[in-house]
């Protein structure tokens, strides 16, 4: 009869789902916050070594891994 | 000059129709003039809440084709002076709208209403589109419930790239109405709260509707349930069109049951 209390209320479990399956429908932009702020950061990292002409993050998700993916494209005649 | 609220959903179902005519009607009975556009063409249904059914001659596409002007297609409703109703067409196509003819037509309204209140049809395609392509704001309606929310946010990302405004490098506003919220539910953990909600979906909260069999008996007679003075949706849908009207009205914690309440009366005696 403790089965009740144990068992975890069906509205956070809904909220818990929900939290998930709406991030990955929305893509990979929105996802963090801070994205913007990691752009800007990098590039001038970076850029105190050489050109930056662009740079580009993705999230990444394979199963229950997850990973940020970080191009940053370097002007050509360096 | 108007304000266009286009009221969307994502999923069918939720209540989007009875929650145009409600605020349709509440924004009209706080004064101002107001028109509710039906936008779901081939599934008309809005004229049916309203009790304005046998009342329909000219249709939306007839007045975007020009076969009829706004004026002769538009139905006063019996009720409130101030609210008028443009029926969906029932025979036609959706495909039939295109962005010039929606345009025309949204204007001519916001030249003549204080408020234009649009019922989309549900999905996130074209009907859906055209819907909110030149809305000023957006009236999200949910049901405590994972796909409605789910449905909604696609809606809302679909909303905050295909508009007019957000083009033009503005913003649409987005206000969001919980709709069907069973309190002893939420109270005993098996009916996500409004606060999980916000913020997930991550907008303004215009209104909580309660769960209330009168919507159905408004809806079976053609009244809608904002008139009945007993109903607890109906004093919700009031609530919502005054704060659509700019009043300051506290929110209503419809989540609260009355067992509840009692326990927290209890709790400060203790």
């Amino acid at each position: 009869m403790f089965d009740f209390w144990r068992k975890r209320k069906s509205a956070s479990v809904a909220k818990d789902r929900l939290s998930i399956a709406i991030m990955s429908d929305r893509g990979c932009k929105d996802i963090y916050p801070f994205m913007d702020n990691l752009k800007k950061e990098i590039v001038e990292v970076v850029r105190k070594y050489v050109g930056v002409r662009g740079i580009e993050i993705k999230k990444e998700i394979d199963g229950s891994f997850e990973a940020i993916s970080i191009d940053v494209f370097l002007e050509k005649d360096r | 000059m108007g304000i266009v609220i286009a009221v969307i959903s994502g999923k069918g179902g939720v209540g989007k129709t009875t929650a145009v005519a409600n605020l349709g009607l509440g924004v009209a009975m706080n004064g101002k003039r107001c028109a509710v556009v039906d936008f779901d063409i081939g599934q008309r249904n809005l004229d049916m809440i309203l009790g304005l059914e046998n009342r329909v001659v000219y249709d939306i596409v007839q007045v975007m084709d020009g076969e009829a002007s706004l004026k002769q297609a538009l139905i006063k409703s019996k009720v409130d002076d101030n609210l008028r109703f443009l029926a969906a067409s029932q025979s036609k196509d959706k495909r039939v709208l295109n962005s010039k003819k929606v345009q025309k037509l949204v204007k001519e309204l916001k030249d003549n209403f204080d408020y234009v209140i649009l019922d989309s049809p549900a999905g996130i395609e074209s009907g859906f589109e055209h819907t909110i392509e030149f809305a000023d704001a957006a009236i999200i309606v949910v049901n405590p419930e994972v796909s409605s929310i789910r449905d909604a946010d696609r809606a809302i990302g679909i909303l905050d790239s295909k508009s007019q405004k957000v083009k033009d490098g503005g913003e649409v506003a987005k206000y969001l109405i919980i709709n069907r919220i069973v309190a002893d539910m939420v109270q005993s953990g098996e009916m996500l709260k409004s606060d999980d909600i916000l913020d997930i979906l991550n907008i303004k909260l215009v209104g909580k509707v309660p769960e209330d069999s009168g919507v159905i008996d408004a809806s079976n007679q053609g009244k809608p349930v904002i008139l009945d003075k007993h109903s607890i949706a109906g004093q919700a849908y009031k609530r919502i069109s005054a704060r659509l009207c700019g009043k300051k009205i506290d929110m209503k914690d419809v989540e609260v049951t009355d067992s509840s309440l009692f326990k927290k009366l209890a709790g400060i005696f203790k």
